[in-house]
């Protein structure tokens, strides 16, 4: 059964990366790049819900993701592959600090101070000359030989790490994250580290977002601090949102929905912010389970029912209830 | 008086205030090893808060607390569990939107990390089959009736062999024929396993049949101590407590 | 001792909006146990439609006066109204959900934010004074309009503290507050106290939006720039704690004060970011945060 959710998850990718192939013209080649980014970074959002933690720092791992990698090739000029992971490695280590500190907190504050965060790494860039300031980094070019098969290359590397993600959260590891988000004290009770864990879910998640942070940088080739505020990060949660947090391929739907939806508002002038707006405002109060989560009513509503096996995922490390234990 | 060598844990003198309010006062007691203690008191006695500091959910204000000889003061809930003591809570000890099988995996997963996946899994069929749970093990806990799910979590903390267990409450809910199967449990896992048993109950009737011994507590206070028999006969225990019910 | 006095006032100043803002954030959380993310809109509402309309009712002959307490009033009735509608199609369903409604808030955000933009106009709009000239305290120079902004906020502090401790309604707030269901158990009518809390923040952003417009440069994206600073107030307060909204925001203001003095405005904010992590550190639920 397990095998058989990771086969399935891998031959997805494959797929959509086969179909990157054969688009062709410039703009929707970039397009692609950009779903790709956009499903990762979701994916990431989503990974570090397991623990019950909606992480709204995202977008400060993202952006120092961006910025290591971009400094690693402007300034350090070193190889593609290696600022690539220079940019993973940035996020995983500031992430480490900050996650060490801030998950003992929960719920609202959790949530507050990434949102603090982002905003205050926002400022150290445009302070720093180093990094271009105000106006930011020039000059991140992926090597030449991707040519225009980049699309393809974001395709492939974005839906591996979401494969990996996927993995963990099927692993045993997986389940203690989400033991962790049900019920922390009993996972405590038995000696496990909550806190260690959580830091540990957090750290993975930041790489993650960091890795596709870098992937923005050679995407764009230019990088700014205003690229990196939180609504970044709101935006990512509208992918996870749209596209359904219960299932790892809700965030690549929504990501995917969203991003080619919102070009399409661009082009025909409407303001980009209004129609994610709407779009996770429309979420929220009518498919608040997602897309998949829709699509997945409708195929249950076909089959007989088995007695009440009804998602009972609990909700992020926010709703007020009994406490347990 | 015990023989050290007899003790597993013990408290000295142990308190805990809340601003004003004393929770729990000079509490001195001994758990021996391979013995079925009872703690019973009436509402607002201090179990609950004895519970948490013996555990290390609660620091306690004075006073000490030693696990097998090592002073357990102030550590962590983690430290403790892996020292051998491992607790249940008094509601939903367990997570309810995990299956059986995975429920019990995190408690096996406490005590056997650096171990390979078979080595878990092996205990936590073992654990399942002490406690009845095999039927149930791919169903969700949130599915189930009361009276499984409280099984559940006590093979959630039974998982990792522990040397102490203690359960609060283990029995609410349950109807006759499920504590009386709870109980042989009980008695099973002190004869087969080396494991002692710390039991917070109401239902007084099990109390008496499964406990070697009992503790009293009273207002924070440690009211008497002794055996069920000693205990049911002393007169201020009747007064305080018993004379109002005779449980189950 | 001078500058002393200056930088205090300054913080003072600075730290009267945030007061009004971080209270209707706590007074949100506290009765409903959700974060309000769109708050900052109602307080920039009610500033555009006053930097809007004051000119307009001067232009019809009003007195300066005049003209600003009717686009005050337009101004302030109108982003109640628009937060009584949203509460009532949206928030209402998620009281407690805090994953649910912070989403929702967030994408409020991002829809009224275009809206104002493609309504307003992103052109910056000043609006003349309530009440102009200055006024000397201890030897420090402060606009009139600044000093009424900060009487208007003691008011509202002292308003709040007297409605939570002395009216029903506040007693009644402050039990659902600590706990919910027993609340409910008592026959508190928990829904519309929901509302009317949510009401009251309202108002009070509204307020802080009108006030606010004679001072400052008057943009559609100024609630967002607002909003990080009240969230950060109450945090380190302590979320649902009203002295803990006016403490934390007096801390923020104070340290803006004298970071903008000494340094410039980005040191004071990481100085702010960096006490918001150590408070964090010692006490995770914010300094007179529930356990």
């Amino acid at each position: 059964m397990i095998r058989n959710k990771h086969v399935a998850m891998t031959l997805t990718v494959i797929a959509l990366a086969a179909v990157s192939l054969f688009v062709r013209d410039a703009y929707s080649s970039n397009l692609v790049t950009w779903m790709a980014i956009a499903a990762l970074t979701a994916t990431s959002l989503r990974f570090v819900s397991l623990i019950g933690e909606l992480n709204f720092a995202t977008a400060a791992f993202y952006g120092l993701g961006a910025y290591g990698a971009g400094t690693a090739v402007t300034l350090l000029n070193l190889p593609f592959a290696v600022a690539l992971l220079a940019g993973g490695v940035v996020a995983l280590l500031v992430s480490a600090v900050f996650g060490y500190i801030t998950l003992k907190t929960k719920g609202p504050y959790f949530l507050l101070i990434g949102f603090a965060f982002t905003e205050v790494m926002r400022i150290l860039y445009t302070r720093s000359d180093w990094l271009g300031g105000n106006s930011g980094m020039v000059g991140i070019f992926p090597p030449s030989f991707f040519g225009a098969y980049f699309s393809t290359f974001a395709v492939l590397l974005c839906g591996a790490f979401i494969v990996l993600l996927y993995t963990i959260e099927r692993s045993d590891l997986g389940k203690v994250f989400m033991a962790i988000r049900d019920n922390d004290n009993v996972v405590l009770s038995v000696g496990i580290d909550v806190h260690l864990m959580k830091v540990a879910c957090f750290c993975i998640g930041s790489f993650v977002a960091g890795i596709a942070g870098a992937l923005h940088g050679f995407a764009n080739n230019v990088i700014s601090p205003g690229d990196f505020g939180f609504l970044l990060s709101t935006f990512a949660l509208a992918y996870m949102k749209v596209g359904g947090e219960d299932s790892p391929y809700g965030p690549i739907t929504g990501a995917v929905l969203l991003v080619g939806l919102g070009s399409l508002a661009m082009r025909m002038g409407a303001g980009e912010h209004v129609f994610y707006g709407a779009a996770i405002v429309l979420a929220v109060l009518l498919m608040p389970k997602g897309i998949v989560g829709l699509a997945g009513v409708a195929a249950s509503l076909g089959k007989a029912r088995k007695s009440g096996k009804a998602g009972n995922a609990p909700q992020l490390r926010t709703k007020e209830g009994r406490s347990h234990g | 008086m015990a023989n050290t060598a007899n003790v597993l844990a013990e408290t000295r003198s142990l308190t805990r205030r809340f601003g004003g309010l004393i929770a729990v006062s000079g509490l001195s007691i001994d758990i021996r090893k391979g013995e079925i203690l009872g703690l019973i008191g009436p509402n607002g006695a201090g179990k609950s808060t004895t519970f948490n500091l013996i555990s290390g959910f609660c620091k306690p204000s004075s006073g000490s607390l030693f696990f097998d000889g090592e002073d357990m003061t102030g550590k962590s809930p983690v430290t403790i569990s892996r020292g051998g003591l491992v607790r249940t809570f008094q509601h939903g000890s367990l997570m309810r939107s995990m299956t059986v099988r995975d429920n019990i995996l995190i408690g096996a997963i406490g005590a056997l990390k650096g171990s390979r996946r078979n080595e878990r899994l092996t205990r936590v069929n073992e654990t399942a089959a002490i406690l009845g749970l095999t039927p149930y093990l791919d169903e969700v806990a949130a599915n189930l009736p009361h009276g499984i799910q409280r099984l559940v979590s006590i093979a959630i903390a039974f998982a990792p062999r522990p040397r102490l267990l203690c359960l609060d409450e283990p029995l609410t809910g349950l109807n006759q024929t499920e504590v009386g199967t709870t109980l042989e449990v009980f008695s099973r896992i002190r004869r087969d396993f080396d494991c002692t048993i710390l039991l917070v109950e109401h239902n007084m009737k099990a109390v008496m049949k499964i406990c070697d011994r009992i503790v009293v507590l009273h207002h924070g206070q440690m009211l008497a101590t002794g055996t069920p028999q000693e205990v049911r006969e002393n007169e201020s225990v009747v007064s305080a407590y018993l004379g109002k019910r005779h449980g189950a | 001792m001078q500058t002393a006095l200056q930088l205090i006032v300054t913080a003072l100043q600075i730290g009267s909006i945030y007061i009004l803002f971080s209270l209707g954030l706590t007074l949100i959380f506290g009765v409903m146990k959700i974060v309000n993310f769109a708050h900052g809109q109602f307080f920039t509402l009610s500033a555009l439609l006053v930097a809007a309309l004051v000119p307009w009712f001067a232009a019809h002959g009003y007195g300066v006066t005049l003209a600003y307490l009717f686009a005050a009033g337009i101004g302030v009735v109108t982003s109640v109204l628009l937060g009584m509608l949203i509460y009532q199609f949206g928030f209402r369903f998620f009281q407690r959900d805090l994953a649910g409604s912070f989403i929702l808030s967030t994408g409020l955000v991002l829809l009224l934010e275009g809206a104002f933009l493609h309504y307003f106009g992103g052109a910056v709009r000043t609006v003349p004074p309530l009440v102009s000239g200055n006024v000397n305290i201890f030897g420090v120079n402060l606009t009139s309009q600044r000093l009424l902004l900060g009487l208007v906020a003691i008011m509202a502090t002292g308003a709040m503290y007297w409605v939570l401790s002395a009216t029903r309604f506040g007693k009644a707030m402050r039990a659902v507050s600590i706990d919910h269901e027993a609340a409910m158990l008592q026959g508190i009518p928990y829904k519309r106290l929901a509302f009317q809390g949510f009401a009251v923040a309202t108002f009070l952003g509204a307020v802080a939006g009108a006030l606010l417009a004679p001072i400052s440069v008057i943009t559609p994206v100024l609630g967002s720039d607002y909003l990080v600073k009240g969230f950060i107030a109450v945090i380190i307060g302590g979320l649902g704690s009203v002295p803990g909204a006016i403490i934390g925001s007096l801390f923020i203001a104070m340290i803006e004060s004298i970071g903008g003095f000494y340094f410039d405005p980005s040191v004071a904010n990481l100085a702010i970011f960096v006490l918001v992590m150590v408070v964090l550190l010692v006490k995770p639920n914010g300094l007179l945060g529930s356990r």
